[in-house]
């Protein structure tokens, strides 16, 4: 049967399951160790949380189309793949949480970060009061670092300045909120840039899908998906929006290519995802590109395209694609939508 | 093609073992950046004409060099690969920002 995922700040049995099952995947230690994913430095073994942090990492540097350039487009953010590869990511922590607090019914809570951006964007909103303020390390809330701790909340895996490579660390995690432009942004996204992005529609007498994204999908394409990722509109005024806004209002780990270290970025992204089941439920399962689009230049953006995960990987069942995600209400939804 | 996910699909991918084979199968990064200066190519067709602009960083922060992935999109902004939620106007906010952002990587001279 379906989860029902909920508002973080409504729902307190969601929370408190949701910070237990993130310490515990903290604590967890799998077979693989650093050296098995190229990590440089001692062989250690990795925590099941820290196989999140190096995924989102590693797709980070997987370009689309494989042999291109992942700083133009990667597997999972710059192109329409952004939102189908968030949807399976957070599917799998979901399994994960469930796992670990014994609770098959547990669904990952969204943190409706645009209610925040409509108060005046507060350092100190009821979220941070549950989930912790910011510093470096962070100091309050269930994720603060407490050096002789050996059970403290402690980032292990982090990338590099190049942003290609990862590498291991032993610190708190940081965050720094607000920060002024270029470092950060003053305030948080608010409900009508939110409806503003669901409302965006392509010009007359464009196809249906262009309402999603249009060629040359990428950091510049017009479209709802590059509207809540948060390239569009261009305006140096205001570089980022919606969900890059977030990323850089939070600060600190939510910057770099690792910014699951932050269990902030699930609450952040399952709100992304709402934001598109919204949009999903107001037009319709559109999508673009099909599979008309050339491969050589699209392989791993387009409809039917594998997503890049495990699924079909290294389990026995089908690839997932963009397709197969565009509907996934047998095993999710939400209390609300946008 | 024409199929949803299976709940038990997602649930056996999640299996940390699972998950771990997979990130272990994964290819090691491109790497062709890292050799010289960071180089942004762009392209775009004008009545007939074909416009190639490339643009070369070549940065250096207390004398030595820096590898850092920066890519200026069609409308002249600017990404930066270890920095992927951002865009900027400005090559020397970007590298401002990559300082603030990586602290041990910058901590003592670069």
């Amino acid at each position: 049967m379906a989860v029902v995922r909920r508002n973080i700040l409504t729902d307190q049995t969601a929370r408190d399951d949701y910070v237990r099952g993130i310490l515990l995947l903290k604590q967890e230690v799998g077979r693989h160790t650093t050296r098995q994913f190229g990590i440089a430095g001692p062989d250690t073994p990795v925590r099941t949380y820290d196989l999140f942090v190096i995924w989102h990492g590693k797709t980070m540097t997987t370009p689309i189309p494989p042999h291109g350039n992942p700083m133009v487009r990667n597997a999972a953010h710059r192109g329409p793949i952004f939102l189908p590869w968030h949807r399976v990511m957070l599917g799998l922590l979901e399994a994960n949480l469930q796992r670990v607090l014994h609770k098959p019914d547990f669904a990952l809570p969204y943190w409706d970060w645009s209610a925040d951006g409509d108060l005046g964007s507060p350092a100190d909103a009821a979220i941070f009061g549950h989930l912790g303020g910011d510093g470096d390390p962070v100091t309050t809330g269930p994720f603060a670092y407490h050096r002789t701790d050996p059970a403290t909340f402690t980032v292990r895996i982090e990338s590099d300045p190049s942003g290609m490579r990862l590498v291991q660390t032993s610190r708190g995690l940081r965050r720094s909120f607000a920060q002024p432009p270029p470092f950060g942004w003053r305030t948080l996204p608010t409900g009508a840039q939110v409806k503003g992005a669901l409302d965006f529609a392509p010009p007359p007498g464009a196809a249906p899908a262009d309402r999603y994204d249009v060629r040359d999908f990428n950091a510049s394409s017009e479209g709802f998906r590059n509207r809540l990722e948060g390239w569009l509109p261009k305006d140096p005024s205001q570089p980022v929006h919606l969900h890059n806004q977030v990323h850089v209002w939070i600060g600190g780990d939510m910057g770099p290519a690792t910014s699951p270290n932050d269990p902030l970025f699930y609450l952040h992204h399952c709100n992304v995802d709402r934001i598109w089941q919204g949009w999903l439920k107001r037009y319709g399962p559109l999508y673009a590109p099909d599979m008309t689009a050339p491969a050589a230049t699209y392989l791993g953006e387009r409809i039917d395209d594998p997503i890049v995960s495990p699924l079909g990987t290294v389990t026995s069942g089908p690839a997932a694609t963009p397709r197969s995600v565009l509907d996934l209400s047998a095993v999710y939804t939400y209390d609300a939508l946008p | 093609m024409d199929h949803t996910v299976d709940p038990t699909d997602l649930t056996a991918a999640a299996a940390p073992d699972s998950l771990g084979n997979y990130l272990a199968g994964l290819p090691a990064p491109p790497m062709d950046h890292e050799h010289g200066p960071a180089k942004s190519v762009r392209t775009a067709e004008y009545q007939g004409h074909r416009i190639v602009i490339t643009t070369t960083y070549e940065i250096t922060v207390d004398d030595r060099p820096l590898t850092a992935g920066l890519d200026v999109d069609d409308s002249g902004m600017l990404s930066c690969h270890a920095l992927p939620a951002y865009q900027f106007v400005s090559a020397v906010d970007a590298v401002r920002v990559l300082i603030n952002s990586y602290p041990d990587a910058f901590r003592g001279g670069h």
